[in-house]
């Protein structure tokens, strides 16, 4: 009844706009001194300039760069030789921590590292698998948040990871620390080799949410004094792995 | 209105209350400092910095160019994504819309990150007005929000606030004495805002930038924020600027080197954000219900105005304010708007449109051109500034002293006896306050002047005074030119006149 009510008024809200929105866009081409321009216009300078976009590392290079970038904006980054390394490293930055639970992204690749029998005694929980739950809370209450970057980009030392049902846009940011496993064929140099491949999905197969994560969280507000770790995570692990 | 607005009725008067504040000179002048080198040395360390302005003006001056195109793309992709749009002409009809979503939803909090649109719109008192509490959530925009102030800085809103005034509103707040340490205090501020994210109805946020394919927007931030707010309540409102339009996620490339770079030095700011419609069946988080609310508000006043269409290219990094030396002088609240600096400077008198409410804010400035020179999308700021001057006059707005003055001089300098008669005047009356070749007295007619700075002496002899016998020499010692130089120079000059009139790459976009 009253989601029926809610949806009544909120279409009432959107044939307003729109109405609003041709006598709006009218506006602007008269303003611009010509008629509405209704085919996409050809757009010569899209994206990077020619020769930024030549610019590529090798995979070496990537890593070597990427860990330094975010090192020097206070993240921490390694480079692991396996994933069970990787594993072990996440169990003893929960236990170093005093995490009393962790959470992680569902995604096989995690449920590979064996967390839940490396950590006995802390509940490690499993993002969304009882969609009942409040999720939220739960990432509020955990000490580490441990997810798999989608991408990852070395000239920016950015994380990039995309929402979807098992993967929960809280995991990487209601927890104070993160572990990011990056998989070294996910690193790319530029950040516009990524944005790319988001064009390229187009619109409908865009998550909700694509959010890039270059270091711990951070403000100078008072007084110029750094501060680290002021809503997001403060700690950040990228832990670099081959494959 | 904040205070800052209305206690102090013109820029003179607020920059004279700024220059008695010494804590606000210095710490304005000590973080535009830091500010401005860090922005240098990120383009050094990115290099061709030169090419990523120009690439970043094309894109901008072409999406604006195509403004009606790009907005009606990205408002239909935004909706096929889920999302409600809503267009408001006005500050008022903004205000509205957003009142009117908050009442439907019975909200009684709205966390809120950093957006400068809702301080134009004075959102924050509105919302209030009908019993709403806003909750700014940026660390900087918290304390001034406790302070009951606006923001004297673009990135920095907080600048002005010393760490003992940032203790003492802190510590009103917890209800206890807060040590004065930088983790205390912003831990406090973690802990006090993590349960306003946890608890607040709605989320309200800016949005940096929108991407027209996939009816995306885009925030940069540092501190998480804005991430909450978009991630954790069930209701999410967006503030943007009409004009914050670009149209592919290729084209972000150019903006996210351009703009972290320009506004603190950073390779990328900490956290950004693309957001594109709410949660998506099956999410376990994100909010349910996304309002974009695309703000005019004297934006589109400007499309076809050639001087100054170029200010929608504004991407509001702030590294104009960093580098202005009249910024830098009196800092943001003088300026009495929204929007300080040069930015601000053009921005008020241009997103009003009325002649009548252009006040002086467009003569603070010294048209040093440092603004246009940082701008990483290379908007002619100094240029609008004058432009603003001739249409004031143009419009007989101009101070009557100044035009009796600009009468006075025409009278004195038109005359050489009267030129004469001035000097002999001036020199007397100088004689008891020159000291060492300078006038530092902070009285007579100089008092405007010499309040900040010092003024020269007149000269022992005047040029004019000097020329019979510079006249005498130059005669002398002239060689007659050799034969056809005079014509060489005439030729230059032709050229050098036809290839400005073909340069027009200003507005190539």
């Amino acid at each position: 009844m009253a989601d029926e009510k809610h949806r009544q008024w909120l279409a009432e809200l959107d044939a307003e706009s729109r109405r609003k929105q041709q006598a709006v866009l009218d506006g602007l081409a008269a303003k611009l001194g010509r008629p509405r321009v209704t085919e996409r216009p050809p757009h010569p300078f899209r994206g990077a300039p020619d020769f930024w976009n030549a610019y590529e590392l090798t995979p070496e290079e990537r890593i070597e760069r990427f860990i330094a970038n975010f090192q020097a904006v206070g993240g921490h980054a390694f480079r692991l030789a396996s994933l069970e390394e990787a594993a072990r490293f996440i169990a003893d930055k929960a236990r170093e921590l005093g995490a009393s639970a962790v959470i992680r992204q569902d995604e096989p690749l995690l449920a590979g590292l064996g967390l839940e029998s490396l950590l006995t005694g802390i509940d490690v929980q499993v993002w969304n698998d009882r969609p009942e739950d409040n999720w939220t809370a739960r990432a509020a209450n955990a000490g580490l948040g441990v997810i798999v970057a989608d991408y990852a980009v070395a000239h920016t030392a950015s994380i990039v990871t995309l929402s979807a049902p098992n993967k929960g846009r809280s995991v990487s940011l209601l927890p104070p620390a993160l572990a990011v496993i990056v998989p070294a064929s996910r690193l790319y140099t530029r950040l516009g080799e990524v944005l790319a491949r988001i064009d390229g999905m187009g619109r409908e197969r865009l998550p909700a949410g694509i959010h890039f994560i270059s270091g711990p969280s951070r403000s100078a507000d008072i007084e110029n004094d750094l501060t680290i770790g002021v809503h997001g995570p403060g700690i950040v692990y990228a832990l670099i792995v081959d494959g | 209105m904040s205070a800052a607005e209305t206690t102090a009725k013109t820029v003179k008067e607020r920059a004279e209350e700024a220059l008695r504040d010494d804590f606000l000179r210095q710490s304005v002048r000590y973080t535009t400092d830091r500010l401005r080198s860090a922005r240098l040395q990120a383009a050094r360390d990115q290099g061709n910095w030169e090419a990523w302005r120009e690439r970043g003006r094309q894109i901008r001056s072409h999406t604006i160019a195509h403004l009606d195109y790009y907005l009606n793309q990205f408002a239909e992709n935004a909706r096929a994504n889920g999302a409600h749009v809503h267009f408001a002409e006005t500050a008022e009809e903004a205000v509205r819309i957003v009142q009117a979503i908050a009442q439907r939803k019975g909200a009684r909090t709205v966390a809120k990150s950093k957006s400068m649109v809702t301080e134009e719109l004075h959102l924050n008192k509105a919302l209030e007005d009908i019993g709403v509490q806003p909750i700014e959530t940026d660390l900087g925009e918290y304390i001034i929000q406790l302070a009951g102030e606006t923001p004297s800085h673009i990135i920095i809103p907080s600048i002005h606030k010393t760490r003992r005034q940032v203790a003492d509103l802190l510590s009103r707040e917890a209800g206890e004495e807060l040590p004065t340490d930088t983790p205390s205090l912003a831990g406090f501020a973690r802990r006090r805002l993590r349960e306003v994210f946890l608890t607040a109805d709605i989320g309200m946020t800016g949005c940096n930038f929108a991407i027209a394919e996939t009816g995306s927007i885009v925030v940069f931030e540092n501190e998480g924020n804005a991430r909450m707010v978009s991630t954790v309540p069930k209701t999410q409102i967006t503030l943007m600027g009409m004009e914050r339009i670009i149209p592919t996620w290729a084209d972000l490339e150019v903006m996210a080197t351009l703009l972290p770079r320009s506004a603190t030095g950073q390779r990328l700011t900490v956290y950004m954000s693309g957001i594109s419609g709410p949660r998506r069946e099956g999410d376990g988080d994100g909010p349910e219900e996304l309002h974009i609310v695309i703000v005019d508000n004297g934006r589109s006043l400007q499309l076809g105005d050639p001087e100054f269409q170029e200010l929608l290219n504004c991407i509001r990094c702030g590294a104009c304010l960093n580098v202005c030396p009249v910024y830098r002088h009196i800092g943001g609240h003088a300026y009495g708007s929204t929007y300080s600096g040069p930015i601000g400077a053009v921005l008020k008198p241009a997103f009003k449109k009325n002649i009548l409410e252009w006040d002086d804010v467009a003569d603070a400035s010294s048209l040093c051109g440092a603004c246009a020179e940082a701008c990483p999308v290379k908007i002619p700021l100094h240029d609008m500034l004058v432009y603003l001057r001739r249409r004031k006059v143009e419009a007989g707005r101009a101070k009557p002293p100044e035009a009796l003055g600009m009468k006075a001089y025409a009278a004195v300098m038109g005359d050489a006896g009267r030129f004469r008669r001035a000097l002999k005047l001036g020199r007397l009356g100088m004689k008891p306050l020159a000291r060492d070749g300078f006038i530092r007295a902070r009285i007579g007619p100089l008092a405007g002047w010499t309040r900040h700075r010092v003024f020269p002496v007149l000269a022992g002899q005047s040029f004019r005074e000097r020329w019979a016998h510079l006249e005498r020499e130059l005669e002398r010692e002239l060689a007659p030119a050799a034969p056809g130089v005079s014509e060489r120079l005439e030729e230059a000059l032709r050229r050098r006149a036809e290839k400005r009139e073909g340069g027009v790459e200003r507005h190539g976009g």
